[in-house]
Formats: structure tokens, sequence, C-alpha cells
């Protein structure tokens, strides 16, 4: 039992565990049922009694999670191997950037080919130069600041994701280097920018986009647009509210989240955590990018008046009775509060807020 | 062709971080960094081994597969070298790399990491042969001066090789026949997976 009876913590608890199975005139049952594992958990100083020439369980630690000792500083320098970072590069290069580049793609062409066969929803009537205003300046800031840093994010994004394939090529190493740079930049000062709109951004309008009755039939009925009709809707239809839960409160703060942990590598997180967050934050990435398509299209070119709406605050009453009859309904029975105006959404002259 | 590569044998090496100090001094790494690093598994007793890790200089190298800008190359050598007027400090290489090579001046918020800096075998970067820039970037040229690379020459023990593949594997053989241990060359697996050419003969008369 000598031979056992030494040095590390566990090599002294076998010890002890045999030295009482002695004693008690049996062999270990763990030992009898399996000596495979119990070799397994064998130190190199217990392997090198039996085997000197056998280095088995030296190199079985090299492989396992943990630092050694080292005398340089450095992150993670008492590792020696590190697994995680082959299964990072094979689920990066051969699944996200792949898939990420051709779903934007896909989405882009989808909304070009609706774009194409149906066209942009115009306003049946004409407008009669009654606003009412829709958004408040606070959510007007907050949209923008997303929508903005969303815009320089997605693009620098993709630049440092997929540019590697797309550009490289085509404007070679010196151009692209110094735009991915850039890039580089951008997206990590930019960042905390989002993070803090997507917050401001679920505050001023979760109130808003609370779900109710007749959303679940409205989106099964695609908003009327199949049917060629128009179905009503409150202030906010169902997609407005999908859109919110889904990309805002969602994924925006997953991305959020992940990126500020990507972006500050200050508090030395191992490479490990950022792996995770890298594959998470590119994944929620692409899903939100390929989702924007369409938001950015039905905001700008899809709808006639959406944009005004957001751009300036008001939105024509052609508009809101459209689009949104039962808000308009309120708004005129004067359940809600809003300022009225007249003129166009780009030169609203205020006037007192309707009240009954 | 040679192919350059690195053998750290974990029977003799004693821990004596000399093959850090040779790279440190040899390329005059910045403060900070260290290209090579010693590391002790089963630190301080029985069964303790050190291994000297730096760039393996990989076949299949995960750095240069995720690198954004394509900053990394692969010299004829077999030896993985980088740009660092086209690196933009991301760190993705850091995150790939098995061996924990590349190293970064800073770790600032907002990503400011720096430049990578990793070992280059001691075979410069991209400008020209021996050049004052090539020097300040990257470090000394040592294998366009016909030399191997510093760490490894320096090693007392030699535990530490650097230099043909094929040289390495022969002397390795002979001393694993000769003590009748210690037969892991460890790193090798990882970073060159199965042999470019199995029935590559070692040239003769070639000695260490």
């Amino acid at each position: 039992m000598d031979a056992h009876a030494v040095v590390s913590s566990r090599s002294w608890k076998i010890a002890l565990a045999l030295t009482l199975a002695v004693a008690l005139g049996g062999v270990p049952a763990q030992a009898q049922q399996d000596p495979q594992a119990q070799r397994l958990e064998e130190t190199q100083a217990q392997r090198q009694q039996v085997q000197p020439g056998n280095n088995a369980p030296v190199w079985r630690e090299v492989r396992r999670e943990g630092e050694h000792f080292t005398t340089i500083k450095g992150p993670e320098a008492g590792v020696l191997i590190h697994s995680l970072g082959q299964t990072w590069r094979e689920i990066r290069n051969a699944w996200i950037v792949p898939i990420v580049g051709w779903l934007i793609v896909i989405a882009a062409c989808a909304i070009g080919l609706f774009h194409w066969g149906h066209g942009p929803v115009r306003l049946e009537d004409k407008p009669t130069g009654r606003l009412i205003r829709r958004f408040t300046t606070v959510q007007r800031v907050a949209h923008w600041g997303l929508a903005i840093s969303s815009c320089i994010l997605a693009v620098s994004g993709l630049i440092m994701l997929v540019g590697k394939h797309v550009l490289l090529p085509v404007i070679g190493y010196t151009l692209f280097s110094w735009l991915a740079e850039i890039s580089k930049g951008l997206h990590n000062f930019v960042g905390p920018v989002f993070a803090a709109s997507a917050v401001l951004m679920i505050v001023v309008f979760v109130r808003d986009l609370l779900p109710a009755a007749g959303d679940l039939g409205w989106i099964l009925k695609v908003g009327g647009l199949l049917s060629g009709g128009r179905l009503p809707a409150g202030k906010h239809h169902a997609f407005h509210k999908l859109w919110f839960w889904g990309s805002v409160v969602i994924l925006s703060t997953i991305i959020s989240a992940t990126g500020l942990v990507l972006d500050f590598p200050t508090f030395e997180q191992t490479r490990a955590v950022m792996i995770v967050m890298n594959i998470v934050h590119a994944v929620a990435a692409g899903l939100l990018m390929a989702l924007s398509v369409t938001h950015i299209y039905m905001g700008t070119r899809g709808v006639e008046g959406a944009y005004e709406g957001m751009r300036y605050g008001y939105v024509d009453e052609t508009y809101a009775k459209e689009h949104h009859v039962y808000w308009y309904e309120d708004v005129k029975a004067g359940k809600v509060e809003t300022e009225m105006a007249e003129g166009t959404p780009e030169a609203p002259q205020v006037l007192q807020a309707a009240r009954s | 062709m040679a192919r350059m590569k690195f053998l750290a044998d974990a029977e003799r090496c004693i821990e004596c971080n000399g093959c850090v100090t040779a790279c440190k001094q040899e390329n005059e790494v910045p403060w900070g960094v260290n290209r090579r690093r010693v590391v002790t598994v089963n630190d301080g007793v029985p069964g303790e081994r050190s291994i000297s890790v730096a760039c393996m200089h990989c076949s299949d190298a995960p750095c240069m597969a995720v690198c954004p800008v394509d900053c990394f190359y692969r010299t004829d050598e077999g030896v993985v070298l980088h740009d660092k007027d086209l690196c933009i400090g991301c760190g993705y290489c850091f995150y790939a790399c098995p061996f924990g090579a590349p190293q970064f001046p800073q770790a600032g918020a907002f990503g400011l990491r720096g430049k990578m800096d990793k070992c280059t075998f001691c075979a410069g970067g991209p400008e020209k042969d021996n050049s004052k820039e090539e020097f300040a970037k990257y470090g000394s040229n040592r294998l366009a001066q016909g030399k191997l690379p510093a760490c490894a020459e320096m090693c007392a023990t030699k535990a530490l090789l650097g230099g043909d593949g094929d040289v390495l594997a022969d002397i390795f053989r002979t001393r694993v026949l000769k003590r009748g241990k210690g037969s892991e060359v460890w790193g090798w697996g990882t970073a060159y997976g199965k042999p470019d050419n199995p029935q590559a003969k070692p040239p003769q008369g070639a000695k260490s």
C-alpha cells in the first residue's frame, strides 16, 4: 500500500479506499466491476509505478478542461489544447457563413418579387389634409436610433462575415482589409448604441404593442393581403406586434447581450464563452437581417404613407382609416389622446389636441 | 522541399523557459506578448511533464480558415505567416487556434486588440527578407539566413526541435527506441493530421 500513499489527494483517497477494502477482507466492488474506469482515474505518479514508460495520464490531463501551470501571463496561457476552436471553425465556415449569406439574398429576392408582382400598397382615397399624430418624438428617436445603428451594424457585420467570399475577390486585399478595419471599428462602437436603442424602443413601444384579441386571425389572413381586401386593425396590426416581439424584444436583446460580451474582452472571458456568444450572435443577427428586409421595404416603398408617419410622426386621416381603422375611430371618438394637425406630414400645422 | 515543423519532447523539457527568452530576444517581441510559452502538467508532483508551445504551423490551419480578411498565407516550407498590414485585430484566429498561439498587444474595451502577433518560425513576414520593416513587424527572418528557429536552437536539452518534419521524426524515433518510452509526439495529430507523405525518407547523412 505504500506505493499508493503519495502526493495528490486523489491517490490518497484511492489508497484509503484500498486500505479499507483490504482491512475488511475484500476487493473494492467498484474496482472489480470496472477496472477500466479506475485506470482512467490514475495519476501519472500512480501509472509510473506499474508502467514506467506510460504517459497516458499526462496526455489525458492535457486534453482535460482547465489550465495547467505556466509562468507566462496571458489569456488562458495554461491551456495546452483548446479543442472548441476547431468546432467553432466548422460551425462558422460550413454553416453560418453560407446560410446567413444566402438567407439575406433569398429575403431580398422575395421582396423584389413582391414588389414586381404585387407592387406597393397605395392609399385608395386622396389624402384629406387632416393629420393625426401617430408616434411621439421619443418613440421616433428610439426607432431611428435602432434603425440607423442596425443598418451600420448589418453592413459592417456582413463585410466581416461574408465579405471574404463576396467583396475580397472583387476589390482586392488592400482595399478590403481597409474596409474590414473600418467595419470592425464601426461595429464595435455602434453596437452599444444599438443595445441602448433597443432597450429604449422596448420601453416606449411595449404598451402599444401588447397582443390583443383578433391578432391571430389577422396573421392567418395576412392582413387581408391575399384576399385583396384589407382587414381592420387597431393602432398596430398583428405583424407590427410580431415584428416588435420577435425582432426587437427577442432577437435584438439576444444580439445586444452576446455582442456586448464579445465587444468587451476585458473581463477575462474564456475563448469557449466568446465562441458560444459568437455563434448565437451570428445566428440571431442573420435571422434579424433577413426579417429586416421585409420591414424596411414595407416601411419605405411598400406602404404609401408609412415612412412619413415614422419620419415626421404624423399620418393623414386617409392612411389611418385605411390601415388602422379601429385606431382612427378611437381617435375620432376622443378615446385616444393625440395631437391633430393640418397639411402634409412633412409640414404639419399643429391644431389643438382633439378631445371630446 | 522541407516541411517545417516543431517537435516538443515532453520527456526532455526541464521547464527552463530558455525558448521563451530566446524568442523574445531574437524577435524583440513587444512587452506583454509571448509568442512561445512553457506549460507544465502535474506541476510539482511526480509525473510532471513540461511542454513548450507556440504556433505549430498547422497543415490545415484554423486561423487561416476563419480570418475574415484572409491575411494568413503558407510558405513553400509549410510555415504559416500573416500580413499585419491586412490584420484587423478581430481575435477570430485566437478563438480558433488549438494551441493559443495568436497574441494581441492589447485587450481593450470595444474589441481594441491591435494587430495579431504570433510565432513566425523565425521566418519573418511578407516584406523583403531581413529588411528593417520586416524586423519591426515580425522579428527575425532566420530561415532566410539559412538558420532554424532561435527557440529550438537555444534549447539546452534539445527537447524542442524545429526544422524539416521528416528529419525531426527520424531523430525522435531514434530517441524513443533508445529510451524505450515517451513515444507521443505532442500536438502533431492536431497540427499536422496524417503524414503528408508516409513513405518519406529522411535525407541521408543529416544531423540534428
